[in-house]
């Protein structure tokens, strides 16, 4: 990799340690989900006052139909969805696309690179490259930690398909391309790290918090559809077993058109501190 | 790559909004030759310079580089450059060879020079096993003049090189533009420091503000060199006519006075100055920016053939 696709392997050399951070924290996290799960059923979990969850907190079992929280795939969904997964995520998405080249011209280091004969194209191609790739080893690790612990566990095997983790798995992925494209198109602009790191979370807090309310509140309920968590269900994988095509074709199209639109800015901009 | 100028400027302006970086400069280098481009800090060198590398889009101007457009031509432009920016960035958590190694990967090319570069600038391999973060300025300008002409490339764009070498790093680096030259290999040098270009270059261009005040040979610079001359008066009078030195605007403070005579007036204006009560009097070379710049403030663009 380091001979072939160079600015990628520095893109993952220079974040290694924060991304193996990153990687244990996911899976501590989700076994603890599962450990949860596993000695409380989500049904007392949630029922202590004798009423169940309000329906708005269907926002935090990462589902846009009607799994709730108090079920097994709602509870492992908000594992998937919860704001510390939502931390990880952004995290490793606004680092990476601050690095792919808002930081390099703040540091100044892209004159080294972008003299040399390297396209603008291959440039963001790499660096898009090194992103997804984060993503893919984030979301993998929370998968295999979901489905380990749905295959020991009999009681959350019987209500949650090890085909429905996977399908969970990816539409994280496709989560995490949704907040990349924008998060690219950002750094292909920006001149200052900063302003990468603080879009993403702004993309990714924002984006939760719509979700929620439109939820919550009838006459918000539109504003949904602006939400990438309003497409990002897992679970709703988790409770039906498969992939929800269209919703991951959203999430998967708005990180292309975000990854097009840094293509543009950063064919027509100037690359100097 | 064509047979022509390697590099050939005309009309280059180049604006980051209201503020004006280069105006409307227009310059040619030949192939082989080694150039100096000589101007203050914020004169509009690196700039320039940037343009010249495609780093940024001239806002008006047409750049060739070995006859390319650096933009739209890149990748067939930046295979034949070499290019050590001003103020050097590297990767703090790599290492020297890391670096080198990362530079070369994205030249794509064989890097027949790296060795004996390594030996001669003193980037021994313990040196370039550890990390760049650690290196002082002078290791990282090293480290930088390796990674510009490791790939001997046809063209070396270097500004300010010299900032952070210690005087034996120095001429090393004067030798090895010396080798460069005699290779017909071009090379552009941007710097503040007038001896600096004297030593190395054939020709020479003054920016100032953006704009092209000269081009000019060594000699014809040399030529050209304003000498200060400082005089002290014992008799407590003060400033006073000096009759025809008085062209020379001369500066007082006290009884001591400051002109700047060119060298070709200097012996007749100490002849005419010392017919007073002098007690005290030193000649020197003027400094670039208050002498050299100070000769052309008014100068239109003037190209020697």
């Amino acid at each position: 990799m380091k001979g072939q696709w160079p600015l990628l392997w520095l893109a993952l050399y220079r974040r290694r340690r924060m991304l193996a951070a990153l990687i244990i924290g996911m899976v501590v996290f989700e076994a603890l989900i599962v450990v949860v799960a596993n000695t409380i059923s989500p049904g007392q979990l949630f029922s202590a006052g004798g009423k169940g969850p309000p329906s708005a907190y269907r926002a935090f079992s990462g589902s846009s139909g009607g799994v709730s929280i108090a079920s097994y795939p709602g509870l492992l969904g908000a594992g998937l969805t919860h704001p510390f997964w939502i931390a990880m995520q952004l995290t490793a998405i606004g680092s990476l696309a601050a690095a792919a080249v808002a930081a390099d011209v703040e540091s100044g280091t892209v004159e080294l690179v972008m003299v040399r004969p390297v396209s603008r194209t291959r440039l963001l191609a790499e660096r898009t490259a090194a992103l997804v790739l984060a993503a893919l080893a984030l979301n993998l690790a929370a998968t295999l930690t979901v489905a380990a612990g749905v295959v020991l566990s009999p009681d959350i095997h019987r209500a949650v398909p090890i085909g429905g983790v996977f399908a969970a798995g990816v539409m994280g992925l496709g989560f995490a391309l949704c907040l990349i494209g924008p998060a690219m198109a950002v750094s292909a602009a920006g001149r200052r790290r900063a302003q990468v790191i603080g879009a993403t979370i702004a993309i990714g807090a924002v984006g939760f918090a719509v979700n929620f309310i439109a939820l919550a509140w009838g006459p918000a309920a539109p504003l949904r559809f602006l939400s990438p968590f309003h497409y990002y269900a897992p679970g709703d994988a988790l409770a039906e077993g498969g992939v929800l095509w269209p919703q991951l074709g959203i999430l998967v199209g708005t990180g292309v058109l975000g990854i097009l639109l840094a293509h543009l800015l950063l064919r027509r901009r100037d690359l100097a501190p | 790559m064509s047979d022509g100028p390697a590099i050939e400027l005309t009309g280059l302006t180049k604006r980051y909004g209201p503020v004006v970086g280069v105006d409307r400069l227009s310059l040619t280098v030949g192939t082989g030759e080694v150039f100096g481009f000589l101007g203050p800090n914020g004169a509009g060198k690196t700039t320039t310079l940037r343009c010249l590398t495609g780093l940024l889009r001239p806002s008006e101007g047409r750049v060739r580089v070995l006859g390319l457009d650096p933009i739209t031509d890149h990748s067939r432009v930046a295979p034949h450059l070499g290019y050590l920016p001003g103020e050097l960035r590297l990767y703090p958590e790599l290492s020297g060879a890391e670096t080198l190694d990362l530079l070369s990967a994205l030249q794509e090319a064989p890097v027949p020079r790296r060795g004996e570069l390594c030996d001669r600038l003193g980037l021994t391999p313990a040196v370039l096993a550890r990390p760049v973060g650690g290196y002082s300025r002078g290791m990282k300008q090293k480290l930088g003049l390796v990674q510009a002409m490791q790939h001997d490339p046809h063209l070396v764009v270097l500004d300010e090189p010299t900032e952070g070498l210690d005087p034996l790093v120095q001429d090393t680096f004067f030798t090895l533009l010396g080798e460069a030259a005699a290779a017909g290999r071009t090379v552009l040098l941007s710097s503040h420091i007038l001896p600096e270009v004297q030593r190395t270059c054939g020709r020479v261009a003054i920016i100032r503000d953006g704009r092209l005040v000269t081009v000019q040979s060594v000699a014809g610079l040399r030529e050209a060199r304003a000498r200060r001359i400082r005089l002290s008066f014992a008799d407590g009078q003060g400033a006073r006519p000096l009759g025809d030195a008085e062209r020379w605007a001369p500066h007082w403070q006290g009884d001591r006075v400051e002109l700047l005579v060119p060298p070709s007036e200097v012996v007749g204006a100490l002849r005419a100055l010392l017919s007073r009560p002098v007690a005290d009097v030193t000649v020197e070379e003027a400094g670039l920016d208050e002498a050299f710049m100070d000769l052309y403030r008014n100068g239109a663009v003037r190209e020697e053939p």
